[in-house]
């Protein structure tokens, strides 16, 4: 394609996917996809129980099956292992973490023993000859109850909390003497869900026996991140551990915290010789294993109000679920404070945040991570007080929203938002979803006794995180910052190639990459090769490299961005010379011999392959001078971030806020409970858009997400801690068939924080959630119900509305007036 | 996942006779629907084997049961684990024994539950509990036939 007419960049267009003639003809190579010789499979013995002591594990049935080649139990990890790293300080700090349980096991689900084997399905058949004997343990699978530690789940730790910290800023105190209203919120819960990507986990790991070095083919999406815990975990060396990532078939965050798996590969590698041993996650252990987003619990929230509406002060206390084992917590429980106001102005503040270890799937980073907690959590305060006081749910909001003219804006506890304009966002939702129409459709179907409710969601997407956050939670972390690194060279033969150290899974980082470079060298994106991927040894990447955290757009082009300015820098050093002008006088373009360097003041021009010949290999005709002329550039972008304040918590946390507005008309169906959406609006800012239909795409994709989330998608545990929705018939991921119909719109509000006024997005910040919970509280807020859960569907709506189980407005909201 | 079940019903036996066929395994355990095998290892402790199926999961559960209990003529009462088709099962079954109004024979109250782990609670979690409690019944109804 071309560029639209008058348009100056390749950043903007439209430009259809590079990637999508490789992927939909099926040409993507997938971890599943490589087979080495000599290969093994590896299959785990999972417990059923949540909690339980081992009392012995018998391999020796599964051993003398022909084509078992051998088994691993936890006692021959601890053996040769160390704990994997906690970044907690203690108590979860003590915690001992190995990738096969060793004395007990903690959740249901958790790898016991593995086995290997010649094939798959010989190795599924062999770990049904495993035998475990298990004496069952009390379970704890709420965290307020594993607060009380009657039952504890690390007894090292001597506490099932992870982490606590208050977070305070402000005048708390003054501002509720102060206020006019407050409105007592007595519990809501954020529930546990997680994320379905077409691909499950994937590892092939083999140890090679000839140069103790360790070869990965994996799809974990942080490998960065993977290799610092399993070098420790290992004891080898980080430089003898090679991971590599080819396409990935969606990760959402789940697969960052693959490492366990991985480890336990290596090590069956090492038993089986040196034989390549590859394990291929089900479905089922996806579900039940892999990890669960954070669960959260916001207790006593009690919310300063003025005579307007307008929130001055918000005190709560929130207990954080994050299964069995931390593993990359108690990151979260900072995470959330990203976005600490929400979009809103308060100032005054102080959450009292715990986490605390069930005997439920460990969490790991899903879409939205941390904040998308957080945020529901504002949404729904907002929008109780909103009903409350007879103040509209637009209303409420403009109140509060912080200002167009306000950013950059400074949050209460030191985060700079970038750009943004909420109520701009609200009014084009308003008119695309037809508000005062909806309002009369409403109106008239109530008289009806239909249930119609329209609900607002504003939300946030934090991309490019400041790792420096790690030491509000533990002072001793030795992270900070953020990094991404880029290579961009002429090949021999001239062709631009771009590397870069993410790992993408759909996000179109090949187009994207191509779309900056092009504009740099001012040729079409088709030019560039552009190879993602990561690789440890022959890839470029830094210790925060990875596809993660809605940071791409910012932090890997950035990089993308440096490199080819680099090389630019470099091709007009050498035209300069080659074509006898001044570097002033050269401009890049693509003339008949392809990609070339033209002097406009002589006509002379030099193609790139000229270029590329003389650096590689016809170097005689260089000067001296010119030696260091490499046409193969690398980039590190680096964050300009400082180390957050660790006493005060304070500081900027991340480089760049993305915004979402969402809007749902919602009908509860009075005969099944059911809550159907009648209408859907996602508005999305993203600041400077670089490919318009990859944006929309993973809006799309968000909205599905958060959708299924809000009304589908839950893992239930029964009070033993059986995972009650291991298998997508209960489970029930949304797919294309429960979408509804979204009208999408967006705004631009350019980021001053990034080189291309980009911010990072793709998380969504769970919009949909919030939204939807909003529509639910308007179509029952007069049948006197409170949506105090983020997860409603027909059945908790039936509870709620019949069996008068939950969320009585009476039992969970008390407003005081002070007048 | 909790299952319990509970009744009663009597017999024209005595108690005493009751208790003695109750505490017996060999007499007991093969009254257990689909039963398949039973290894006796001493006086209060036996393993035995049935079939289960739930919809397409199939396969044999070993279930170690111990007589906790045994006090002639008024009560017995056993408590088992095993394991199936990837989970395992936890459960306590007792029996009340009392002599009816002109020792005309005995009323047995029962009452048990069952604890089941694993992933079955997932693939058949609904089916488990009607499942549970139709084996429970065959096994009170061999209990009232055996007993006649």
């Amino acid at each position: 394609m071309s560029k639209k007419d008058g348009a100056k960049n390749w950043v903007g267009q439209a430009l259809p996917r590079k990637e999508e003639n490789r992927l939909l003809r099926g040409r993507g190579k997938f971890a599943d996809d490589i087979k080495l010789r000599e290969m093994l499979y590896l299959r785990f013995v999972r417990s059923p129980y949540a909690h339980a002591r081992i009392v012995s594990v018998d391999v020796s049935a599964a051993e003398s099956l022909a084509g078992v080649v051998g088994t691993l139990t936890g006692a021959e990890i601890a053996a040769q292992t160390q704990p994997f790293i906690e970044i907690a300080p203690d108590p979860g700090g003590k915690i001992k973490d190995y990738p096969l349980a060793i004395s007990k096991v903690r959740y249901q689900g958790e790898p016991v023993a593995a086995v290997v084997a010649e094939s798959a399905s010989l190795a599924d058949d062999a770990a049904e000859l495993v035998q475990v004997e298990y004496e069952a343990l009390d379970p704890v699978v709420d965290a307020e109850a594993a607060l009380t530690d009657r039952s504890i789940l690390h007894e090292e730790a001597g506490t099932n909390r992870v982490w606590n910290g208050v977070f305070e800023y402000g005048d708390v105190d003054e501002a509720f003497r102060e206020a006019e209203y407050v409105v007592n919120i007595d519990r809501m819960h954020f529930h546990r869900f997680s994320s379905t990507p077409l691909e499950n986990n994937v590892v092939i790991a083999q140890w090679d026996p000839k140069d103790d070095r360790i070869y990965y083919e994996c799809n974990n999406s942080f490998p960065s991140f993977a290799i610092q815990f399993l070098s420790a975990h290992l004891g080898v060396h980080i430089d003898r551990i090679r991971v590599e990532t080819s396409d990935i078939g969606g990760s959402f965050g789940i697969k960052i915290t693959s490492y366990p798996q991985m480890a336990v590969c290596a090590l069956a590698s090492k038993k089986a010789g040196g034989r390549p041993v590859k394990w291929v996650e089900t479905r089922s252990e996806h579900i039940t294993s892999s990890a669960h987003g954070n669960e959260r619990t916001f207790r006593d929230t009690r919310v300063a109000l003025d005579k307007n509406g307008v929130i001055t002060a918000l005190v709560s206390r929130h207990i954080d679920d994050c299964g069995a084992y931390p593993r990359y917590e108690p990151l979260g429980c900072v995470i959330w404070s990203q976005v600490f106001p929400g979009v809103y102005r308060f100032k005054n503040a102080r959450i009292d945040f715990t986490q605390a270890v069930t005997n439920k799937c460990p969490v790991g980073p899903n879409r939205g991570y941390s904040r998308m907690q957080h945020l529901w959590f504002l949404e729904r305060v907002v929008d109780i007080c909103g009903h409350e006081l007879g103040i509209p749910t637009d209303e409420i909001r403009l109140r509060n929203y912080i200002r167009p003219e306000e950013f950059p804006y400074t949050t209460p506890n030191g985060c700079v938002y970038d750009s943004g304009n909420y109520p701009k966002m609200l009014q084009v939702a308003k008119e695309r979803i037809g508000w005062d129409e909806w309002k009369e459709k409403q109106a008239a179907a109530r008289k009806e006794g239909r249930l119609i409710g329209i609900g607002i969601g504003t939300t946030l997407d934090s991309g490019t995180n400041n790792f420096g956050q790690s030491q509000i939670v533990n002072p001793g972390a030795p992270f900070s910052g953020n990094s991404q690194g880029a290579n961009c060279k002429l090949d021999i033969y001239g062709e631009v190639v771009v590397s870069v150290g993410s790992c993408p899974q759909g996000q179109g980082h090949e187009t994207t990459a191509a779309q900056v470079v092009a504009d740099v060298l001012n040729i079409h994106p088709d030019r560039i090769t552009v190879r993602t991927g990561f690789d440890t040894e022959r890839n470029v990447h830094t210790g925060f490299s990875g596809t993660y955290a809605s940071q791409f757009a910012v932090s890997g082009l950035s990089a993308v961005h440096g490199a080819a300015q680099k090389l630019k820098a470099e091709m007009k050093r050498l035209a300069a010379f080659l074509l006898e002008a001044k570097e002033d006088d050269l401009e890049f373009g693509t003339g008949e011999q392809g990609p070339e360097i033209r002097a406009t003041s002589t006509g002379k021009s030099i193609n790139y392959w000229g270029l590329a010949n003389v650096v590689n290999v016809n170097s005689a005709v260089l000067p001296p001078e010119l030696y260091e002329l490499t046409l193969n550039c690398r980039y590190i972008w680096r964050a300009p971030f400082k180390v957050p304040d660790k006493q005060k918590k304070y500081g900027n946390l991340t480089l760049t806020y993305a915004s979402q507005l969402h809007m749902a008309v919602v009908e509860i169906e009075r005969d099944t409970f059911i809550p159907r959406i009648l209408d859907y609006v996602a508005v999305d800012d993203c600041g400077t858009v670089i490919n318009p239909p990859i944006v929309e795409g993973q809006v799309y994709g968000a909205t599905a997400h958060g959708i299924g989330a809000a009304l589908m998608e839950n893992c239930v545990y029964d009070e033993v801690g059986n995972m009650l929705t291991s298998t997508f018939s209960d489970y029930t991921p949304i797919t294309a068939m429960n979408m509804p119909k979204v009208k999408y719109a967006h705004i631009e509000t350019p980021s001053p924080h990034s080189y291309s006024g980009a911010k990072g997005m793709g998380e969504g910040g769970a919009a949909p959630i919030h939204t939807i919970s909003a529509a639910l509280q308007d179509a029952l807020f007069a049948s006197g119900i409170v949506i105090d859960d983020s997860f409603n569907n027909g059945d908790s709506l039936f509870r709620a509305m019949v069996a008068k189980e939950i969320s009585q407005a009476d039992k969970l909201v008390r407003v005081e007036k002070r007048v | 996942m909790a299952i319990k079940f509970a009744g009663d019903f009597e017999v024209k036996r005595t108690p005493e006779e009751v208790h003695d066929f109750l505490v017996d395994p060999n007499k007991f355990a093969a009254l257990l629907p689909d039963f398949q095998g039973l290894l006796i290892q001493d006086s209060t402790h036996f393993t035995v084997r049935v079939k289960v199926g739930i919809s397409h999961i199939k396969g044999t559960a070993e279930v170690k049961m111990e007589l906790e209990q045994a006090e002639r003529p008024k009560r017995a009462q056993y408590k088992g684990q095993g394991s199936v088709a990837g989970g395992n099962v936890a459960l306590t079954a007792g029996f009340d024994l009392s002599a009816l109004d002109g020792d005309s024979g005995t009323k047995v109250v029962w009452q048990g539950e069952a604890q089941v782990f694993g992933r079955l609670t997932s693939m058949a979690g609904g089916l488990l509990e009607p499942l549970g409690k139709k084996q429970v019944q065959k096994l009170i109804d061999g209990l009232q036939a055996a007993l006649r």
